[in-house]
């Protein structure tokens, strides 16, 4: 494919030795997502200028709608105009060896643990922990949820329906997209962007 | 549940929560813990500890739970269940930048994030309900919550913390 064609205002080529040094860092990077962008933009940005500002908000703006890991699609997107389709190989490869690794290591480990009388202890230890977590992340999830909006409706709802009814997640799941789709609509209006409904 | 339907199941959710990991959670409980029961909630909270413990992207303890039930082979396939996906990118690139700015798409994604705190909270109660049998489970839990929220500790120290706090309480109770 004509790979080579995108580098509309980028002055700096950036090598495959480049991409898979840069993406393997960004791999790196503890934090989730967020971790993984500052290395992007440091190295891409800041450091190279392959890419502009503008253009890198773009590329993550489009990358978040994109349904896999917004990074993945980062890898993608950057690993196709350095490098076209093979360059997506290499960025991928480059980001997802070290957490690949990481995981089978440690899942490795498990099966260790479970042969072993450690294994009773995981109950009072990683598991709660691991739930604590997982509330964590529902709440940094739900900025907006937390006070009274049509979105802790929606949430409460979806809790209930799959708690009490025990309909399956997945259909909540898509009925809450859909439903959003319609009465979630940010207004694009300056900062009307919350009309003062939200407490009544 | 062949490896074949897992990495279906698994390339599903993953597309249905734009690759979110924690998001997934209530639809692994679902399918793998209460439906097919192939996987432990056990090893569902492990695989999902993995993930806060290593850099890199947050679903790929999707490739643990992979390698938990068909070794190698799944966890290589889980893994490009969720990678491959990330192919659409190329064609938004080409051409599709104002679906960005679209306030269905806006709308979509919102509500897909606030139905999914919803599901979180209920599959995180649904598990406590079969993991948390003693109080201690439940004194490491709060300490965990107080650790991440309120003293905002880094997740390794955490995670270090809480462990030595729930061995501590085993053995001296």
């Amino acid at each position: 494919m004509k790979s080579d064609e995108d580098k509309r205002q980028s002055g700096t080529r950036v090598t495959r030795g480049e991409l898979f040094s840069i993406f393997l860092k960004a791999g790196l990077a503890f934090g989730g997502g967020l971790g993984i962008l500052a290395v992007l933009e440091d190295e891409l940005v800041s450091k190279r200028r392959a890419v502009t500002k503008e253009e890198f908000l773009t590329i993550y703006g489009i990358g978040r709608i994109v349904p896999s890991g917004t990074m993945t699609a980062l890898a993608v997107a950057y690993g196709y105009k350095f490098g076209g389709l093979s360059g997506t190989v290499i960025a991928l490869t480059a980001l997802s060896l070290p957490v690949f690794v990481l995981t089978i290591a440690l899942t490795i480990a498990y099966h260790y643990l479970r042969n072993s009388r450690l294994f009773d202890l995981l109950p009072v230890t990683i598991m709660p922990a691991a739930l604590a977590l997982i509330v964590v992340a529902a709440l940094k999830l739900g900025k907006d949820v937390f006070r009274p909006s049509r979105e802790l409706v929606i949430a409460c709802v979806a809790f209930a329906l799959a708690f009490f009814l025990r309909l399956n997640p997945a259909l909540i799941l898509l009925a809450g997209g859909v439903l959003g789709a319609f009465v979630l609509q940010k207004i694009e209006a300056g900062n009307a962007t919350e009309k003062k409904d939200a407490s009544k | 549940m062949s490896l074949w339907r897992l990495t279906l199941l698994i390339a599903l959710f993953n597309v249905m929560t734009f690759g979110n990991g924690p998001v997934m959670i209530p639809l692994l409980q679902t399918h793998l813990v209460e439906g097919a029961r192939v996987l432990t909630a056990d090893q569902l909270l492990y695989a999902f500890t993995i993930a806060r413990v290593t850099p890199g992207q947050a679903n790929f303890y999707v490739a643990s739970i992979g390698y938990m039930l068909y070794g190698m082979p799944g966890a290589i396939v889980a893994t490009l269940a969720i990678v491959l996906p990330g192919y659409v990118m190329i064609p938004l690139l080409r051409g599709f930048e104002h679906l960005r700015d679209s306030r269905w798409i806006n709308g979509l994604t919102k509500g897909l994030t606030v139905t999914s705190v919803g599901l979180i909270l209920a599959a995180v109660v649904q598990i406590a309900r079969g993991a948390l049998t003693q109080p201690i489970a439940w004194v490491v839990l709060i300490a965990t919550l107080v650790m991440t929220q309120l003293l905002k500790w880094n997740i390794l120290v955490t995670l270090a913390v809480a462990t030595c706090l729930g061995l501590l309480l085993k053995w001296s109770l």
